[in-house]
């Protein structure tokens, strides 16, 4: 085994609370599948046959309850759960299960929709010997109006930059706007040997990672890491250029080890040696492969830790964290799941009723006479009346939609019962909401008032 | 039919009007002059723009490469020596009526810097429309016509907007051509090949780019370091004019740094175009000379080769063959010569038997003796070395005689008529004139004055006598400078000639030795309680105490303000006090240290900070609590325990610490069996025991 996976599911989506009141941000329905079955799938379709899934009780409780999702993902999911009450990090997760790691891992989030060739991350973490290899992709614009969105986009959130070198994969810098308040700057040295860096802002980070079990070990001696995208990866991509203080030294093992246990300060250095590093190292000595041109160093000038990304030019690659996202997704999806009907065959829909191929039905469905539903996602059990009109929406399962309404760019969370004849523009609908009768909403998010507290 | 065609040509003509349109007479504005003295004193003889290049005056090489490009007219400005300069050019092909190039020749006295030039063109208005900017220095083959297309293009599209185009060629850091002095960082747009940043890279360790100029709208920004600037920049008129409207802009630089900063102001932009396959650059001083001279020779600037007679001069014939060894008409060479590679030998140049030449350019009608060895030498015209003379990566000009057996070593550079020898070496870096160096002072302020007053001291130098000891029994010449007394004065010197110079390795190694700083900080830990921070800190601060050796005040008062920082209680401070002292050796010698050692260590630190403990350990209270640390800390070395009694005798000597309260410490009922182990402790009991007699004692005393 190569790559061990390792999925990050234990996320509560702080991003859209009025989303994930009642649903965790794994099970979100998206194309009527729970949303951590995309991430699932991308594994399982590389031939992964076994998962460790770091979340909550809760949601191992609802997957394992989730026929559908236990029919669909034949890899051995392997749960672990961290208790909910301690306010853990991506990092301290990884710390968590360190004793299960026994190789390199690919870490990956629950909420990525994408449809990458996943070796081609992989190869550069193979090809290059990486400490860290990442998935980004060119952000979105996100075009559908958002629920309860007054007006534009607030400003624009605080841009990543992200340094490249001239092949578009090595990285060499990495920050976010926040830090960068007086200005960027950059080591000459770094500078002297990859001459041209590009600087991208504008990517999303895909929160997919293969990384060197070295770097798990090293999270176990720096407790001080918590977040694997906020400190681990600028740590690494940082230290690719810092001197490595113990390489000059040639120790043996024996000695690392007793310095390492009498040392009792956090081992700072990362020591990435593999078994077969000597091997490696002839192999590089006497190769007259270079990763640069220029100067007539050795290959990555000598050092260890290296970092890349493979950044996604076309494609599909979203993260599922904020609602204009999610409702993006569900847009998206049905282009994805192109195998699966869009209609379950349990579904009952009548004849008299207008679709659009774009739009996907759950099961046990009804939908009645004169309806005309376009560019929307309907979750099982959920009832359409007759005369209702539904579009660019996503409606989970269990709601009823009564005669004669009109839904326009709005999410309606599962259980609830919109009332004859409303018009809803733009809206969220919380769990078990009812909308009185000839409502008339825009742009607006009803929720419970309890979860109005919440808030 | 007839009218179809009769159509097809009006529409022909329409077509080459608009293209006159588009594409005015291109004009080229030459500044033959540099400004500066980094040549200096070769220069007081000869304009930097006619010293010989590959035997060919720099300059022509400026003219040659605008006129192949397609500049119709030239606008030379010379300040410094333009009679010399006037001359060369009217006896040039370019002053010829069939010259393709309209050359003018603008003189002025008045000329101080590139920006008093382009006033001039503005007050003047020479130009038209786009034209060239480039100095009488430069060397280059590139193209200019994509650039030209784009910048053309963008002055169409954005009405004026960008002002300039700056021409780089790309070539990695460290390379040969690439002048350590002029090494530039630009930051720019990917997609629109704007300059949002520029700058000098010379001694700095960190590039530092300010953040606006990443709020251009775009998402994609090139940050490179892998290009040489070719200082050759397609203008638009609007330069001339915006250096007339801002008269502080003296150089290039100062226009370009301008420009970018007030970019909001004024609303102009800079744009770039890099070239991967043309040859481009200055030459700013001698090691540029040498490289540029080295490229040439070895065709990297093709067409501009050294046989190829570009200037079109009478009677001129030179031979290439292989290993790009050139020689000119009349070439004797003695027996046993070898020419070994990237050879330029001028006409009628002799050269004795048994010499050895490799990497160098020797002029015309030169007499070189036998056994000469040459390497990365620049011989100018009718110049004469005597038998067995060694000269390596240095300079000798016109009329310059070098006698038998002399040596001269790295970056010597003889000036005109100058005279050494024989049989001397000279020392690297030696700088040797007709001109006394004080003379420079004299007329410091007026160097670009007229030749009259050079001449005039000329004479009164005369009469100081040349140092036999310096330059030879029978040399000729005042030594400027040796290289290696330059730390101090003439800083300006030791810049010039040979620029600095190129120590790559030295450099990269320094780079990374530099400790991580400020870069790679420690990830400080949310967690981690101010009491932990605060430990970190003290031992911090003790630590670069010890470094830069801090006085105890000092300590005392950053400490103190670590205490307010972190709120951390007296009790606090003297706990954690103690026990960063006591682990300190520990941290330094990392982990095994047997308990003599670690007393050798530790001793000399307490005596040195015993200040610092008096200043915090005042009342009982504060001892016992400094007692408990203490104890605190041997419970977790249990081999440092024979070192606890030294240490508590140093402390007690050093009056930190009571005899009354250590017993006091000592007799503490004890809960933990380890702390009841360290009391049982021989060492520490043998010091109880000695306390409580001298107590005895000193009460019977009392009594």
């Amino acid at each position: 085994m190569e790559l061990q996976a390792v999925m990050m599911a234990a996320g509560g989506g702080s991003r859209m609370t009025d989303l994930t009141y009642n649903t965790p941000k794994a099970m979100l329905p998206v194309g009527n599948r729970p949303l951590i079955w995309y991430p699932l799938n991308l594994l399982e379709r590389v031939g992964f046959e076994e998962v460790i899934v770091i979340t909550t009780k809760e949601v191992q409780k609802m997957m394992s309850t989730d026929l559908k999702l236990k029919m669909d993902v034949k890899m051995k999911l392997d749960f672990v759960c961290i208790p909910e009450d301690e306010d853990m990090g991506t990092a301290d997760a990884l710390r968590h299960i360190q004793p299960k790691i026994k190789t390199d891992i690919l870490v990956l989030s629950c909420d990525v929709i994408t449809d990458v060739a996943l070796h081609e991350v992989v190869d550069l973490f193979r090809a290059h010997d990486a400490t860290l290899a990442m998935l980004m992709s060119k952000a979105h614009e996100f075009t559908e109006t958002v629920p309860g969105q007054k007006g534009k986009k607030k400003a624009a959130e605080q841009r990543d930059f992200v340094g490249v070198d001239q092949s578009g994969k090595r990285v060499l810098f990495m920050a976010n706007e926040v830090d960068l308040e007086d200005g960027l700057s950059i080591r000459k040295s770094i500078l002297n040997k990859h001459p041209r860096m590009l600087i991208k802002t504008g990517l999303v980070d895909a929160h997919l990672y293969c990384m060197k079990k070295a770097v798990v070990d090293f999270l176990t001696d720096n407790k001080s890491i918590s977040s694997v995208r906020g400190e681990l990866v600028p740590y690494l991509v940082r230290k690719q250029f810092s001197k490595a203080r113990s390489s000059p030294k040639p120790k043996d093992d024996t000695d690392e080890q007793s310095q390492t246990k009498s040392d009792n300060s956090p081992n700072n250095e990362l020591l990435i040696s593999s078994r077969d590093d000597r091997l490696l190292q002839l192999a590089q000595e006497r190769s007259c492969w270079n990763d640069h041109h220029g100067d007539m160093s050795e290959a990555y000038h000598g050092g260890k830790l290296r970092c890349y990304v493979h950044i996604m030019d076309q494609g599909l690659c979203y993260r599922v964290n904020t609602i204009a996202a999610y409702i993006e997704a569900n847009r998206l999806v049905p282009k994805l799941l192109f195998e699966e009907p869009a209609v379950h065959p349990s579904a009952v829909i009548s004849e008299r009723c207008q679709m659009g191929s774009d739009s996907m039905i759950g099961a046990l469905c009804h939908i009645a006479d004169k309806t005309s539903i376009k560019r929307s996602t309907i979750g099982s059990s959920t009832t359409v009346k007759e005369k209702v009109r539904v579009t660019n929406s996503i409606i989970m399962h269990g709601v009823t939609v009564e005669e004669g309404c009109n839904i326009q760019g709005s999410v309606i969370c599962s259980n609830a019962v919109i009332g004859r004849g409303s018009d809803l523009k733009y809206c969220l609908v919380g769990c078990g909401q009812r909308i009185e009768d000839a409502a008339e909403r825009t742009n607006e998010v009803i929720v419970g008032t309890d979860q109005l507290m919440e808030i | 039919m007839a009218g179809r065609g009769g159509k097809q040509r009006i529409s022909s003509r329409k077509g080459g009007c608009e293209q006159d349109e588009e594409e005015p007479q291109l004009q080229a504005v030459l500044v033959a002059d540099s400004f500066n003295r980094k040549f200096f004193p070769v220069t007081k003889d000869q304009p930097r723009a006619l010293l010989p290049l590959g035997n060919v005056a720099m300059i022509d090489y400026v003219l040659e490469f605008l006129t192949s490009t397609g500049v119709q007219e030239t606008y030379v400005f010379c300040c410094w020596m333009a009679s010399k300069i006037k001359e060369h050019l009217l006896k040039s092909k370019w002053c010829r009526s069939t010259s393709p190039n309209t050359v003018h020749i603008l003189t002025s006295d008045l000329y101080r810097s590139l920006g008093d030039v382009l006033r001039d063109v503005d007050a003047k208005s020479l130009v038209r429309s786009d034209f060239l900017l480039v100095y009488g220095d430069v060397v280059s083959n590139i193209d200019i016509s994509q650039a030209l297309l784009e910048h053309r293009h963008r002055r169409k599209i954005d009405k004026n907007i960008s002002v300039m185009t700056m021409l780089f060629k790309e070539s990695s850091p460290g390379h040969k051509s690439r002048c350590e002095e002029d090494d530039v960082i630009v930051a720019m747009d990917s997609k629109s090949q704007r300059v949002l940043h520029y700058h000098k890279t010379q001694s700095l360790k960190k590039l530092h780019f300010p953040m606006n100029i990443f709020h251009s709208g775009s998402d994609e920004f090139e940050i490179r370091h892998d290009l040489l600037d070719c200082h050759i920049s397609i203008c638009s008129p609007q330069v001339a004019e915006l250096f007339t409207d801002n008269f502080d802009y003296q150089t290039r630089n100062d226009f370009v740094r301008g420009i970018l900063v007030n970019e909001e102001i004024l609303g102009n932009q800079i744009h770039m175009h890099v070239t991967t396959d043309g040859y481009g650059a200055r030459v700013s001083n001698l090691l540029m000379y040498d490289s540029v001279s080295s490229d040439v020779v070895r065709r990297w600037v093709y067409p501009l080769t050294p046989e190829a007679n570009f200037t079109d001069q009478k009677g001129w014939s030179c031979t290439y063959s292989r290993h790009n060894v050139y020689r000119g008409s009349g070439v004797t060479l003695g027996q046993g010569s070898q020419m070994e590679e990237n050879v330029l030998i001028g006409w009628d140049t002799s050269i004795g038997a048994n010499c050895y030449i490799s990497n160098s350019v020797i002029g015309n009608n030169c007499t070189i003796g036998d056994n000469v060895v040459l390497d990365h030498a620049y011989i100018w015209n009718n110049v004469q070395l005597g038998a067995n003379v060694v000269i390596s990566h240095s300079v000798v000009c016109e009329k310059a005689e070098v006698k038998e057996g002399v040596k001269l070593n790295k970056q010597c550079v003889l000036a005109y008529n100058v005279v050494i020898g024989p049989h001397i070496s000279v020392p690297e870096g030696t700088v040797v004139s007709m001109h006394y160096p004080a003379e420079e002072e004299e007329d410091d302020d007026e160097f670009l004055s007229d030749d009259a007053a050079a001449g005039q001291s000329k004479d009164k130098v005369k009469q100081k006598a040349f140092n036999p000891a310096e330059v030879g029994a029978e040399g000729k010449g005042y030594v400027w400078k040796a290289r290696g007394l330059d730390d101090t004065d003439d800083e300006e010197l030791s810049h010039c000639l040979w620029g600095l110079t190129l120590k790559p390795e030295l450099e990269s190694e320094s780079d990374d030795s530099e400790p991580d700083g400020p870069d790679d900080p420690v990830i400080p830990s949310p967690e981690m309680d101010d009491a932990k921070v605060f430990q970190k800190e003290v031992l911090g601060t003790l630590q670069r105490g010890l470094d830069e050796n801090i006085s105890c005040d000092h300590l005392v008062l950053e400490i103190n303000s670590l205490k307010y920082a972190y709120n951390i209680t007296l009790q606090e401070v003297m706990q954690i006090l103690t026990g960063v002292l006591l682990d300190l050796p520990l941290q330094h010698h990392s982990s095994q240290l047997t308990a003599s050692r670690y007393v050798a260590v530790l001793l000399p630190l307490l005596e040195k900070w015993a200040p610092v403990f008096k200043n915090y350990v005042k009342r009982s209270q504060d001892q016992l609590d400094c007692l408990s640390a203490f104890e605190e800390h041997f419970l977790e070395q249990v081999s440092h325990w024979p070192a606890m009694c030294k240490i508590l005798m140093t402390m007690y000597q050093l009056e930190i610490l009571e005899e009354e309260m250590i017993l006091r410490w000592f007799s503490q009922s004890v809960t933990s069996d380890a702390s009841r182990q360290l009391r049982k402790n021989q060492g520490l009991q043998k010091f109880i025991q000695w306390l409580r007699e001298a107590e005895e004692s000193s009460e019977e005393d009392g009594e």
